[in-house]
C-alpha cells in the first residue's frame, strides 16, 4: 500500500493517535515527575505496546499466541548481553534482538503453520514455548539461576536514566510507532487476508490466500516489535535472568487483547492501560492485604467478557458508536427510502 | 556415564509420576472428548484440590491422600456448579472465547489461593507415607508407589464405567455425535455436566494422592494445566490406554531430562517432545483411527 | 459454443473415505465458455469432486488437467491463482467482516490496492443485484440466501477463469431462483466466466447449462445436453433409487 494512499485512509486514526500519545506525553508534568506513579505508567505503556503487537497475531490472523515472553525476553536479553559483555549499545542490540525473535518466530512458526496447528494447539504449543526457553535460559551453561543486572552507567547510550520521564516517552513514541503499523496492516491487503484467514481458514485459502505464508509474516512481524521492545522492559524490571521467560505475563497479554476485543487497536489499547493501572493502583491499595486481588478481577472480567460479550471492549465501542449513529438518523428524519 | 542403577531408579519413579499424570489428564480427556471444551482451568483445579487436601490433613491430621474419601466426591459436585456457572454458556463457542473463559477461571482459582494461603509453597508435614523402600540399589517413595496403585485402579474404574455400563454408553454416544445422541433418549446436558464433574472429581484425586509427598502453591496448576493437555495430544482421544500410555511416556521423559540434563530443564524435554509431536504426529500416538 | 477449447481435464479421478469410495474414477473435460451441469442424488460424490478439483482433497488417482497444466494436489491457494475458484455449499460467511470487505478479499487476489479492490467489489456486488443497504452489514447478520449471494460475489472477484458453484439457488423460492439464473447467465456471458454448477432443482440446471453430467454412488453414468439427460433410462433410474443396470 503506497504511503500516501495509507495516509489519507487512516487520517483520522493517525491524529487521534498523535494526540493520544501526547496526551499520555503530557501526564507526567501533571503529577510533578513522581517517580513511582512514572514507574506503573511506563509498564502500562510497554503493555499498550506488547498488547497492540499481540493484536496481529492475536486480533487479525486470529491466532491466539500465549507466547509473548519468549520473544520480549529472548530480544531483550539478547540485547541487555551486547551490552553487557561487548558494550554495545541497545540501539544496535534492540535491533539484533528484533532479529533473533523474529528468527525465533520463523523457525517455529513454519512448521507450525506447514502442519496446519491451530487453535488449541498453537496456544498450547507457544505457551510450552515460553517454559521451554526459561528452562534453557536456568541451564549453567546459559544464564543460570542468577538475576542479571544492566551496566550501572545511565545516559541514551544505555537507553537507561535515573529517571523514569525519558524511558516513559520513549516507550510512548513506540506505542505510536507500533499503533502505525497496526493501521497500516488494518488497512493494507494483509490485513484484509489475515481477517480473513480468522474467519475461515479454508474459505480464505479458496480465494487464493497463501494462509501459511500470511500467518507466519504475521507472527514475525508480532515477534520482532516485543524482540524489539524487550531491552526497554528490562530497563524498567530492573534485572533479567530465566525468569524473564514469564508465562503468567505471556496470557496476560493475550487476555488483554481478548478484553479489548479482537482487531481493534483502540480497544487493546484502552484494555492494556486501564487494566495495567488499575492492576497497579490494586496491587499499591489493597494488594498489600490481599495479594492478587488485581488477578482475580482480570479473571472474572475474563470471563464476565467471554460469557457476555465476546466482541470485549470494541464490541462495545461498536454499539454505542450504532446508538448514537442511529440515534442521528431518528432526528433527522429517517434513514434512505 | 550415568550409573545405569540411578538411571532405572529415576525410570521407575518417572512411571509413578506419569500414571499419577494420567489420572489428572484422563478428567481433561473426558472433558475436552464429550463436550469439546477447551479446558484451560484443568490444572488449577488440581491446584485447589491439593490446597484442600493439605487443609484437610491439618484439620483431621491424617495424611493428605486419606482426605480423597472428601473432596473426591465434593468436587464432583463443584465441577458440575462450575460447569452451569461458567461451561455451559460457551458450549459450541469459539475455541478462543473457551480458552479466555477458563483461564480466566484459572485466573480466579489462581489467586484466591495467592490471597488466602498466600505464595509460599505449603506441604503437609508428617511424612507418614513420604519414605521410601528400597530393594537391589532401587529406592522408591511409598507414598508414589500408593498413588501410582490408586490411580491405576482409577484409571481402570473409568474405563470399566466407559465400556460397560448404560452411562459409559451415554458417554461414549454423545462425544460419538452429539446431535445424534438426543435422539436416543440421552440428556446430553446432563451427560456435560456429569462429565465435567468426574473430570473435575478425578483432578482432587490426582491431587489429594500428590500432596502425601509433594507441595503446592498458587501456580501449581500451570504445570499441570500444560502436561495433561501434552497427554492429551499425545493420547489422541484414544481412550483411558492412550491416556494411560501417554501419560507414561511424559512421566519417562520428564525423568530423563531431569537424569540427564537438569532438574530444572525437565518440563523443556517433555515440551520439545510435545513440538515434534504436534509437528509430525498431529493426531496423536495412540489415536484410535 | 460446443466447440470451445478444453479448458478442464478430469481423467480418472478416485477418491476414497475409509471404505467408501465417494469419487470412482470419474473423467470428464470442461469447454471453454460453457455451464456444465453435475447432478446426481445426495452422496453422489458432486462436493468431494469440486473438493478434488480444487486442491481441498487430494484425488487418489487420476489426473486434473487446466489450461494444459497438471494441477493434480496442488494447494488451494495455487489453484485459485490460477484461475479455479468455487462456492460451497455449507456456507463459510467471514462473521466479523462486513460484506464488501468479504467481497474485497476475493478482489485482492488480483491487484494489490485495496482502493481499487474496494471498487471492484461493489461493482460486482451492484452487478449480483445484492442490496446496497447490506454492504456494510457484517456476515453473520444476513441471511443464508444472502450468504450464498456473497459467496458467488467473493468467487466472481477473484476473476477465475473457471468457476464451480456448489448448490448456490438452494433455499430459493422460485421467482429468485429465475433471476439467479439469469445473473449467472450474464455473468457466463460478459465475464466470459466458464461454470460447472451443481444444483438439485432439476428445472434451475436444466434451464442454466448447455451439457450435463450425472454422477450416482460416486461414478459419472450420463453426459450430454439436458434434453438427452432428461431422456436417459440409468439417470431416472438412478433418481428413482432402484440400482443401476
Ligand atoms: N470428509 C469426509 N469424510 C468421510 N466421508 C465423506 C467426507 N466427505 C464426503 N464423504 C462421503 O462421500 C460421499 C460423497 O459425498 P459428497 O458430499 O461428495 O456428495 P454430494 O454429491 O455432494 O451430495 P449432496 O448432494 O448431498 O451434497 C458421501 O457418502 C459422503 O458421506
Ligand atoms: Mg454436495
Amino acid at each position: 500500500m503506497a504511503l500516501s494512499e495509507w495516509v489519507r485512509e487512516s487520517r483520522k486514526y493517525i491524529l487521534g493517535t498523535i494526540i493520544l500519545v501526547l496526551v499520555l506525553a503530557f501526564i507526567p508534568f501533571i503529577i510533578g515527575f513522581d517517580q513511582y506513579l512514572l514507574l506503573i505508567l511506563s509498564t502500562a505503556a510497554i503493555f499498550a505496546v506488547f498488547v497492540v503487537a499481540w493484536n496481529i497475531i492475536g486480533g487479525y490472523a486470529g491466532q491466539l499466541d500465549l507466547g509473548a515472553f519468549a520473544y520480549i525476553a529472548l530480544g531483550g536479553i539478547v540485547a541487555a548481553q551486547l551490552l553487557v559483555v561487548y558494550n554495545i549499545t541497545p540501539w544496535i542490540g534492540m535491533f539484533v534482538g528484533a532479529g533473533v525473535s523474529a528468527v525465533l518466530a520463523a523457525a517455529i512458526g513454519y512448521p507450525t503453520f506447514r502442519f496446519g496447528i491451530k487453535e488449541v494447539w498453537y496456544a498450547l504449543l507457544t505457551a510450552a514455548l515460553v517454559v521451554i526457553l526459561n528452562n534453557i535460559f536456568h541451564l549453567p551453561e546459559v544464564l543460570g539461576s542468577l538475576d542479571h543486572y544492566l551496566p550501572p552507567a545511565n545516559g541514551w547510550y544505555y537507553l537507561k536514566f535515573p529517571v523514569y520521564e525519558n524511558i516513559y516517552w520513549f516507550i510512548l513514541a513506540m506505542l505510536a510507532i507500533v499503533v502505525f503499523i497496526n493501521l497500516w496492516v488494518s488497512k493494507s491487503k494483509v490485513g484484509y487476508y489475515l481477517r480473513a484467514i480468522r474467519e475461515d481458514e479454508l474459505a480464505a485459502e479458496a480465494l487464493g490466500i497463501d494462509v501459511r505464508k500470511y500467518k507466519l509474516e504475521a507472527l514475525v512481524l508480532y515477534a520482532a516489535i516485543l524482540g524489539f521492545m524487550g531491552y526497554v522492559y528490562i530497563v524498567i524490571a530492573g534485572t533479567y535472568s530465566y525468569h524473564t521467560f514469564d508465562s503468567p505475563h505471556s496470557i496476560a497479554i493475550a487476555i488483554m487483547g481478548i478484553i479489548g476485543g479482537l482487531g481493534s487497536i483502540a480497544g487493546a489499547l484502552t484494555s492494556a492501560i486501564t487494566l495495567k493501572v488499575v492492576e497497579e493502583y490494586l496491587r499499591a491499595s489493597i494488594g498489600a492485604t490481599i495479594p492478587g486481588i488485581h488477578l482475580l478481577i482480570y479473571g472474572l472480567l475474563l470471563i464476565i467478557i467471554g460469557i457476555f460479550k465476546p466482541d470485549g471492549l470494541a464490541g462495545i465501542y461498536e454499539s454505542l458508536k450504532k446508538r448514537r449513529t442511529s440515534g442521528r438518523k431518528k432526528i433527522s428524519g429517517g434513514g434512505n427510502p | 556415564m550415568m550409573d545405569p542403577i540411578l538411571v532405572t531408579n529415576n525410570v521407575l519413579d518417572g512411571l509413578l509420576m506419569g500414571l499419577l499424570y494420567s489420572l489428572v489428564a484422563l478428567g481433561l480427556a473426558l472433558i475436552f472428548g464429550v463436550m469439546d471444551i477447551i479446558n484451560f482451568a484443568h490444572g488449577d483445579f488440581v491446584m485447589i484440590g491439593a490446597y484442600t487436601a493439605w487443609l484437610l490433613a491439618m484439620a483431621f491430621w491424617v495424611d493428605p491422600s486419606v482426605t480423597a474419601i472428601i473432596t473426591v466426591p465434593l468436587f464432583f459436585i463443584i465441577g458440575i456448579g462450575i460447569y452451569k456457572l461458567v461451561i455451559e454458556p460457551v458450549l459450541g463457542a469459539e475455541p478462543l472465547i473457551q480458552i479466555a473463559v477458563t483461564v480466566g477461571l484459572g485466573y480466579v482459582f489462581q489467586n484466591i489461593a495467592l490471597a488466602l494461603w498466600h505464595a509460599e509453597p505449603k506441604s503437609f508435614p508428617a511424612p507418614w507415607l513420604n519414605f521410601s523402600i528400597s530393594a537391589g540399589g532401587i529406592t522408591l517413595s511409598v507414598a508414589k508407589l500408593i498413588a501410582g496403585g490408586i490411580s491405576i485402579i482409577s484409571l481402570y474404574l473409568i474405563h470399566y464405567m466407559l465400556t460397560k455400563t448404560k452411562f459409559g454408553l451415554a458417554v461414549r454416544a454423545t462425544s460419538a455425535n452429539r446431535e445424534v445422541a438426543p435422539l436416543m433418549g440421552i440428556n446430553v446436558k446432563k451427560v456435560y455436566a456429569i462429565t465435567f464433574g468426574i473430570g473435575t472429581a478425578l483432578t482432587a484425586l490426582g491431587a489429594a494422592l500428590y500432596m502425601s509427598w509433594g507441595q503446592t502453591n498458587p501456580y501449581l496448576g500451570q504445570s499441570f494445566s500444560l502436561l495433561s493437555w501434552v497427554i492429551v495430544a499425545m493420547g489422541g482421544l484414544g481412550g483411558v490406554i492412550g491416556v494411560l500410555y501417554s501419560g507414561l511416556i511424559v512421566g519417562v521423559l520428564e525423568a530423563l531430562g531431569s537424569t540427564f540434563i537438569t532438574p530444572s530443564a525437565r518440563l523443556a524435554v517433555v515440551y520439545l517432545a510435545f513440538f515434534l509431536l504436534l509437528w509430525f504426529r498431529p493426531r496423536g500416538l495412540f489415536a484410535r483411527r | 459454443m460446443s466447440g470451445g477449447e478444453e479448458i478442464l481435464k478430469v481423467e480418472n479421478v478416485v477418491k476414497r473415505f475409509g471404505g467408501i469410495t465417494a469419487v470412482n474414477r470419474v473423467s470428464f473435460n470442461v469447454r471453454k465458455g460453457e455451464i456444465l451441469g453435475l447432478i446426481g442424488p445426495n452422496g453422489a460424490g458432486k462436493t468431494t469432486l469440486f473438493n478434488c478439483i480444487t486442491g481441498v482433497y487430494r484425488p487418489e488417482e487420476g489426473r486434473i488437467v487446466f489450461l494444459g497444466e497438471d494441477i493434480t494436489g496442488l494447494q488451494p491457494h495455487v489453484i485459485a491463482r490460477k484461475g479455479i475458484v468455487r462456492t460451497w455449499q455449507k456456507v463459510r460467511p467471514f462473521k466479523k467482516m462486513t460484506v464488501l470487505d468479504t467481497v474485497t478479499v476475493g478482489a485482492l487476489l488480483r491487484t494489490n490496492s485495496v482502493t481499487e479492490a474496494k471498487r471492484k467489489a461493489e461493482d460486482i456486488l451492484k452487478f449480483i443485484e445484492f442490496p446496497e443497504d447490506k454492504f456494510e452489514v457484517m456476515g453473520k447478520e444476513i441471511t443464508l440466501i444472502e450468504h450464498k449471494l456473497v459467496d458467488l460475489a467473493r468467487a466472481i472477484a477473484t476473476e477465475p477463469t473457471l468457476l464451480l458453484l456448489d448448490e448456490v439457488a438452494a433455499g430459493l423460492r422460485p421467482n429468485e431462483m429465475e433471476r439467479l439464473a439469469s445473473i449467472l447467465k450474464k455473468v457466463n456471458k460478459e465475464r466470459n466466466l466458464t461454470m460447472i454448477v451443481v444444483e438439485h432443482v432439476m428445472r434451475f440446471v436444466m434451464g442454466l447449462s448447455q451439457r450435463m453430467i450425472v454422477m450416482h454412488e460416486g461414478e459419472k453414468i450420463a453426459e450430454g445436453t439436458p434434453q438427452e439427460i432428461a431422456n436417459n433410462p440409468r439417470v431416472i433410474e438412478a433418481y428413482l433409487g432402484t440400482k443401476p443396470l
